[in-house]
């Protein structure tokens, strides 16, 4: 990737032209102060244009989707009947017993304990309805998603458009096509039915497909030779052989809608888990919050287990102890049938979710100072500076001085000349992006001129995937330039931004210390596979415990749950270097430490950006959640269009969250590609 | 390539009862096996294998013994899952030997310290990998010097090093390409020059040409022949090709299940291989071409007339030799390089051993 002119490489160039263009922004502010604050006047007004036109074109179809949304209030209405009516007693005898049935003694034990639990929080009419909200849209997700898959498979053509419609799909964050759901359907229910259908099918399509892809070229030769019609072939051969890959279709499906069932208890309507954590965190009933919270959570590894196991293992248990465990739930549902507490009504955990108030309260009080301190020196020294800049951010208040011109001059002259030694050196690229950094903290994030960003993310973009993705990238954010939100788009890109680079930095040095260490590894194993099973939406109880709605604790759980992927792909990449090349580095005599940096790094370099692409897209979605604690930038909007159900500030707001989100994953992408191009993978 | 008249001198390896077992708790259930079979004293190391085997457990290396003397190339010989790889891995340290000594120039490897076996590496010993092992995001340069980066050498230096081994290798012109952009055969000549790039004493090679075509492998086991017959290093040579280790070996190790069943020469191994195992890979080989005249020659009595003389020296080949014997019926003499005679061959006895193989 050398470019001829002036014997530079492409990275050189490419940060060349953005620090010229700051450089120039910078100059230029005091006499043509629009170069660096985009006028008001010059955004089109596209919230109200795509509002107007999507109210017409919805009022169109709505008459169609209410009674689409009658049909679906019968299955569900149902569902909601028969599991709130059925005595737990029998439902947990029956879960238990099919716990057993799958995975044996632990899966039972999780089922019986875990169902035992939310008996015992007193929440089990409301994990029902969550239930029946899951038991009713999966079925329909799973038939939709496999649909897609087996459309996209069949017909090659729509192959691409599907992909692309997907991932689209993946990136517009949930909350936003909540507004338009609710202007077609109405309130209550039937609405979170629908978004988590949408959002349940993807998964088990994009499953479908890749198993399809991966069944072996000779059985599916042998299918058509042995005579079999195309879909004979299909659903004789090629589906049964992709029946793994199928069931982890199914198991991210569960878990996708369950995710999806809970956030959409913000519109309300209907008493289940979800509605429970909102209601609790916004009277600040931390304990009982928690304790729904938990229940969440356990219902999610139940149905995550359950299916996982289903998904991994081909063998079953007794199925006569399976029996035997039901029979144990029937006699002691009858057994109890007239003197059944109404499970609302127990309480067996409200004192501990009491003392878990009441201890909160007391660390608070003893911590409070060491919590406030750490929350306020993130802010004034980490998050502050990365926003509004150094000049904004270093006050007598904050850092004991006030920050000067002649700092800021000072300040760059220290960068510039560190650059031009890199420079001389012949690291002109990594000077010159150090350069680019310093300027970032100088100025914030949020303050940045808009010349410097549209032209550094086309220059980003080609020297990630060359000249398309440069024109895609810089096209993308004149788009979101003009939109009128291009104020809110900053703000969310400094928040995810500096969620990310804390996932990269925490992430990546627990993934190499996973890599280093099995024990290690064993200990963070079960902690990243919970905190991927959590729902979205948990992850806001601890931080507002501990540190009150606001900006920090929005960052907190953005970087709790955004981690995850960057832990687990850093270590996957390290540890999985063919062994060859592990003995080829020993036996040339380098040690451990050689190896990791020499070899071990370096092969595990696409994979890791792997990671950092998870980890972005993840912040990305976590970020529209978290504004439910208090955040300002495009997941507020989308937040407040909720609220007011304002149509076309949501969906711009939706689609300038997902513009950001695709052009970040599509630069990940194009470095990922790069390094495995030149390693020849 | 001579071995048998340096026995004098100190072994450049030498192995002493090695054992590789797989499994749980290996080394406590070897060390129990072994007092129970009473291998060391003398007992048979079969019984303690199969102790090991009901427990589980897989002795991939069972009591390896043998020397290998400086200058020469030991082939271990076996079929895939016979432990042949593991015994090397575990001579280079690259696998901690479950029991028994390992000696490099008279130093016991398997109780050499970390940062000792570090050095080792990258002063003596070198290793040559079936699927090349080379990294992929370096250049050919880059590769060959990699282990003498490792030693700390400067830039220039061990560029300039790494230049040297490549043009030994015959890949000038190819030192800036990747691995990707290679062929094979290309591909294993960096693996040979990077393994060479420090100037080992003693040369590891695992299958190192079993990945390449027919044609590139006779190509490049010429080559190594000549590269050796310069560079005289100490060899231990895996194979799974008995083509391969009776071209090249002075002494070829037969292993099986783990075990060494025969030691020999190329001519040994083909002319009186010890049990069926053996015998069974030696049947494809053409006999004629491997074993010498020095197998089947005989010492002169008094009866014997030799009226002709066709010129047989003991180092040729049985086919070589009845070429030239075709029409002879006497005894022939043998004579060695100074022209004194040192025996007689039956012309009878000769077609006799060539026509064994048929059999």
């Amino acid at each position: 990737m050398k470019a001829a002119y002036l014997n530079m490489t492409t990275g050189t160039i490419a940060a060349l032209i953005a620090v010229l263009t700051g450089a120039f922004c910078m100059l230029l502010e005091p006499t043509l102060p629009w170069l660096v604050t985009w006028p008001a006047g010059w955004s089109l007004p596209m919230s109200d244009w795509i509002g107007t036109s999507l109210t017409w074109f919805l009022e169109l179809i709505k008459p169609a989707m209410r009674a689409f949304s009658m049909l679906l209030a019968y299955p569900m209405s149902g569902a909601h009947a028969l599991f709130a009516a059925t005595p737990w007693p029998l439902s947990i005898g029956l879960i238990t017993a099919l716990g057993w049935y799958i995975g044996g003694v632990s899966l039972a034990a999780l089922g019986l304990f875990g169902l035992g639990f939310i008996v015992a929080t007193g929440l089990w009419l409301e994990s029902m309805s969550t239930l029946s909200l899951v038991a009713v849209s999966v079925p329909l997700a799973l038939v939709l998603g496999a649909g897609i898959g087996i459309l996209a498979n069949e017909v090659p053509r729509l192959r691409n458009a599907i992909q692309t419609v997907m991932d689209v799909m993946q990136t517009v964050p949930t909350f936003a096509y909540l507004t338009p759901l609710l202007f077609l359907f109405g309130f209550g229910p039937v609405v979170g039915l629908i978004a988590s259908i949408i959002y349940a099918a993807p998964p088990m399509a994009r499953n479908l497909m890749l198993g399809l892809d991966r069944v072996e070229s000779d059985i599916k030769e042998a299918a058509i030779m042995s005579g079999g019609t195309r879909m004979q072939q299909l659903f004789l051969v090629e589906i049964p052989s992709a029946k793994t890959q199928i069931m982890v279709g199914v198991n991210q499906c569960l878990m996708a809608a369950l995710s999806m069932v809970i956030i959409a208890a913000v519109i309300g309507g209907f008493k289940d888990l979800g509605w429970e954590v909102l209601l609790t965190m916004r009277k600040a009933w931390f304990g009982p919050s928690m304790m729904a919270g938990m229940a969440i959570v356990v219902f999610a590894m139940i149905i995550d287990r359950y299916s996982g196991t289903l998904a991994s293992t081909r063998q079953r248990h007794d199925w006569r102890i399976a029996s035997g465990i039901a029979a144990l739930g029937v006699i002691a549902a009858t057994a109890t049938w007239q003197n059944l507490p109404d499970p609302s009504s127990i309480t067996l955990l409200d004192p501990v979710a009491k003392w878990l108030d009441a201890g909160l309260t007391s660390v608070l009080q003893q911590n409070g100072a060491a919590l406030d301190a750490f929350k306020n020196g993130s802010l004034f020294y980490g998050l502050l500076p990365l926003r509004i800049g150094l000049d904004g951010a270093v006050l007598p208040f904050t850092w004991g001085f006030q920050w000067t011109g002649m700092m800021s001059l000072v300040y760059y002259a220290i960068w510039a000349i560190v650059a031009g030694v890199l420079a001389l050196r012949g690291r002109a690229a990594l000077g010159l992006t150090l350069l680019i950094f310093a300027g970032i903290i100088e100025t914030g994030v949020a303050e940045l001129p808009w010349p410097f960003v549209v032209i550094g993310a086309g220059a980003l973009g080609w020297v990630s995937g060359g000249r398309r993705l440069a024109v895609f990238a810089t096209l993308m954010m004149t788009v979101l330039l003009v939109s009128g939100l291009w104020d809110r788009a900053l703000l969310s890109l400094y928040l995810s931004g500096a969620a990310v680079i804390t996932c990269a930095i925490f992430g990546g040095a627990i993934g190499l210390l996973c890599a280093v260490s099995p024990l290690v590894w064993r200990i963070v194993l079960p902690i990243c596979d919970m905190l991927q099973t959590i729902p979205l939406f948990v992850f806001l109880i601890p931080v507002l415990m501990f540190f009150q709605i606001g900006e920090f604790s929005a960052f907190l759980a953005i970087c709790l749950y955004a981690i995850v992927p960057m832990i687990r792909y850093t270590r996957h990449g390290l540890v999985n270097t063919p062994d060859e090349l592990i003995e080829a580095a020993i036996s040339s005599g380098a040690t451990p430490w050689q190896t990791l940096r020499e070899v071990r790094a370096p092969y595990a370099a696409p994979t890791i950006l792997l990671g950092l692409n998870q980890t972005i897209l993840f912040a990305f979605a976590m970020l529209v959640i978290a504004a439910l604690i208090g955040t300002t930038g495009l997941g507020q909007s989308i937040y407040g269009a909720l609220a007011k159900a304002n149509m076309g500030l949501g969906i711009t707001s939706g689609a300038a969250m997902a513009i950001l989100a695709l052009v970040a994953d599509r630069l990940v992408q194009g470095f990922a590609n790069e390094r495995r191009q030149a390693l020849g993978l | 390539m001579t071995n048998q008249d340096t026995a004098a001198a100190q072994p450049a390896i030498s192995c002493r009862g090695v054992w590789q077992v797989f499994g749980a708790d290996a080394k406590s259930k070897l060390a129990d096996a072994l007092d129970r079979s009473g291998t060391k004293s003398g007992g048979d190391s079969d019984v303690a294998a199969q102790i090991l085997r009901e427990d589980g457990l897989i002795p991939a290396v069972q009591d390896a013994t043998f020397d290998v003397m400086p200058g020469e190339l030991f082939v271990i010989m076996g079929l895939s899952g016979s432990g042949k790889s593991t015994i090397v891995r575990c001579i280079s340290q690259l696998l901690q030997a479950t029991s028994g000594e390992i000696l490099v120039d008279g130093e016991n490897l398997v109780e050499a310290s970390k940062s000792r076996l570090i050095e080792l590496r990258r002063r003596k010993l070198g290793m040559v990998f079936q699927h090349f092992g080379l990294f992929p995001h370096m250049t050919a340069l880059e590769n060959v010097a990699f282990p003498l980066k490792m030693q700390g050498q400067n830039k220039p230096d061990r560029l300039a090093r790494a230049m040297e081994v490549i043009n030994l290798v015959g890949l000038e012109g190819r030192e800036n390409s990747y691995p990707r952009e290679m062929s094979g055969g290309q591909r294993q000549r960096v693996g040979i020059a990077r393994s060479l790039a420090v100037n080992p004493d003693i040369w590891f090679l695992d299958e190192p040409f079993s990945a390449l075509d027919p044609l590139i492998r006779r190509q490049l086991q010429d080559e190594f022949i000549n590269i050796q017959a310069t560079l005289k290093k100490s060899i231990v040579f895996i194979t799974h090709d008995i083509t391969e280790a009776l071209k090249i070996a002075d002494r070829i190790a037969i292993m099986r299940d783990g075990k060494i069943v025969q030691i020999g020469t190329p001519t040994e191994i083909v002319l009186n291989p010890v049990d069926d195992y053996v015998r069974e890979f030696s049947k494809d080989v053409a006999k004629g071409r491997h074993a010498r005249v020095a197998s089947v020659m005989r010492a002169l009595t008094a009866d014997d007339k030799t009226p002709d003389d066709p010129g047989l020296r003991p180092g040729m080949t049985l086919e070589a030799a009845l070429a030239r014997c075709i029409s002879l019926y006497d005894p022939v003499p043998v004579h060695d390089e100074t022209g004194k005679m040192i025996g007689v061959v039956d012309p009878a006895v000769l077609a006799a051993a060539l026509q064994a193989e048929e059999a």
